[in-house]
């Protein structure tokens, strides 16, 4: 009974996507204009972009950007949110400055950053690493003010040094907040990294996207539509596997991603 | 926490944004970058001035803002309205969860090219896509909410003689305010954020096409501009956003 439960909440979201898919096409058999092709029809379209070599390695390479610029923001980040949760100077430091620049659009900062430093790779990782940046300092942040003093202080009393009682005490308690903000952080390099491609219009995914838009086959962006969302669907489940083992031990949170920026 | 302490934390909060201006100025006063590449922080705060009294430039803000805000405004009708039905009834709830699953990690940027293609380069699309990225925060806070009211409040309503269907408004929805009004924070900085962008992707009008003209022309004191006000624009919001929450949230017990 338990696995049939289980079974039927694991296909669930399989079968939501069926569903979507299903709502596209009989909305796109109804309208039929050119301008919206059936799922089928851009389903079809996906392995002849995944076999042809150039639009593989661009994509590839995008991924490649997402990877670097993903890691580099978590080994910023993580830090500087612990230590603004430990130490209300750091915190009161930082504060304003983040919450200055978190209604704008990291993105945005694409053309600008050009500017300085070309349409390369280190312009777009720069722009990734902005944007996974802030909620990943944020939820380290509140993890780590949410730790038990008590535990610090039992830390302290058997002789942990400070770095110590903060990589032993502070970092395991915060785990799975910080794990949370790098879930958040995950979909939005993935958002960041598309939209920099839109702007920058030079190579990678966001690239083949809009110049089949400007180009007029239609097949290829839906196709790429579901190729990038069914990246994100992906990544996302991978990091809620991989995190639901590394803090088994802490209540299940939200087991959807609550926010995005 | 007293009075001197607030002070020095101001103090404190306002130094790496001082330091930031500071280096900038140093940069640019100093020869390092050309004005061409990095204005001065004066110029710039000089043409922002000088562009907020404009029409022109007022215009566009106009038009972002009511983006933003219709897009915004649709994400909360619907993102409410889902999260209390599906946390209401167990039935919805089973299809809705799976397809919020979905569609929650789902880059919505993505999507934009087929809502211009679909809905035109107007105000349509865009405002469907900020309404899309907005609705998923909105919704599961919304669903979150309403899901850990405590059965205690529900009893003792039904208890005092509440209809079952008015249980939903006066006991439900009140107790959810809170996480509500969390996602909608979180929604409006994403729609801050998206609608910017799609502006930047393509527009006729509206701060992101601001923007993606100066760097057209390689004006960096426009690429500024646009960037402060959106940043300055997200501030505001925010702050009445807070506002009214101290508003809807008076008397409860933590805010």
């Amino acid at each position: 009974m338990i696995s049939g439960h289980a079974l039927i909440s694991r296909l669930a979201p399989l079968l939501a996507c069926l569903g979507l898919l299903g709502v596209w096409q009989v909305a796109a058999l109804i309208l039929s204009t050119d301008s919206f092709p059936t799922a089928l029809e851009a389903l079809r379209a996906i392995p002849s972009i995944l076999g042809d070599k150039e639009s593989l390695i661009n994509i590839l390479a995008s991924i490649r950007r997402m990877a670097i610029g993903f890691g580099v923001a978590i080994m910023v980040s993580i830090p500087l949110g612990l230590m603004m949760g430990r130490s209300r100077g750091v915190a009161s430091f930082f504060n304003p400055l983040l919450m200055v620049t978190y209604p704008v659009p990291k993105a945005a900062l694409m053309p600008i950053i050009m500017l300085w430093l070309g349409v390369g790779e280190v312009a777009k990782i720069l722009v990734i690493f902005l944007g996974v940046s802030l909620p990943v300092i944020y939820h380290s942040f509140q993890g780590a003010k949410a730790v038990e003093e008590k535990m610090l202080w039992s830390g302290a009393a058997m002789g942990l040094s400070a770095l110590q009682r903060m990589t032993r005490i502070v970092l395991p308690a915060a785990l799975p907040e910080i794990l949370t903000g790098c879930r958040t952080g995950l979909v939005l390099a993935l958002i960041t990294m598309v939209t920099s491609e839109m702007i920058a219009r030079q190579s990678g995914a966001g690239n083949i996207l809009f110049n089949s838009l400007d180009m007029g086959q239609y097949d290829t962006v839906y196709a790429m539509i579901i190729i990038i969302g069914a990246m994100g669907i992906g990544l996302d489940a991978a990091f809620e596997k991989l995190r639901s083992r590394l803090v088994r031990w802490s209540e299940p949170g939200f087991d959807i991603p609550l926010s995005f920026a | 926490m007293n009075a001197r302490a607030v002070t020095s934390d101001v103090l404190l909060g306002i130094a790496p944004i001082a330091l930031l201006i500071a280096v900038w100025q140093a940069i640019a006063s100093f020869g390092y970058a050309p004005a061409t590449l990095l204005p001065p922080p004066g110029v710039v705060l000089m043409r922002l001035a000088q562009q907020l009294t404009n029409t022109t430039f007022q215009h566009e803000i106009a038009a972002t803002l009511f983006r933003l805000f219709a897009g915004f405004s649709i994400a909360v009708i619907l993102g409410v309205t889902i999260g209390l039905i599906a946390a209401a009834i167990p039935a919805i709830n089973a299809v809705v969860r799976p397809i919020v699953r979905v569609l929650a990690p789902l880059p919505k940027v993505a999507l934009y090219p087929a809502l211009l293609l679909l809905l035109g380069f107007g105000h349509e699309s865009k405002i469907t896509l900020v309404a899309a990225d907005a609705l998923f925060p909105i919704l599961l806070s919304t669903y979150y909410g309403a899901s850990m009211v405590e059965q205690k409040l529900i009893w003792s309503a039904m208890a005092a003689g509440t209809p079952r269907r008015q249980i939903l408004f006066k006991v439900v929805l009140p107790a959810a305010v809170p996480s509500i009004l969390t996602g909608c924070r979180i929604g409006l900085v994403i729609s801050c954020i998206v609608v910017f962008l799609a502006e930047m992707i393509t527009s006729t009008e509206g701060l992101g096409h601001l923007l993606v003209t100066a760097a057209r022309t390689f004006q960096a004191v426009d690429m500024f501009v646009p960037l402060i006000t959106i940043s300055l624009l997200g501030l505001i919001l925010n702050g009445l956003l807070q506002g009214l929450r101290s508003y809807l949230l008076r008397g409860f017990p933590e805010v």
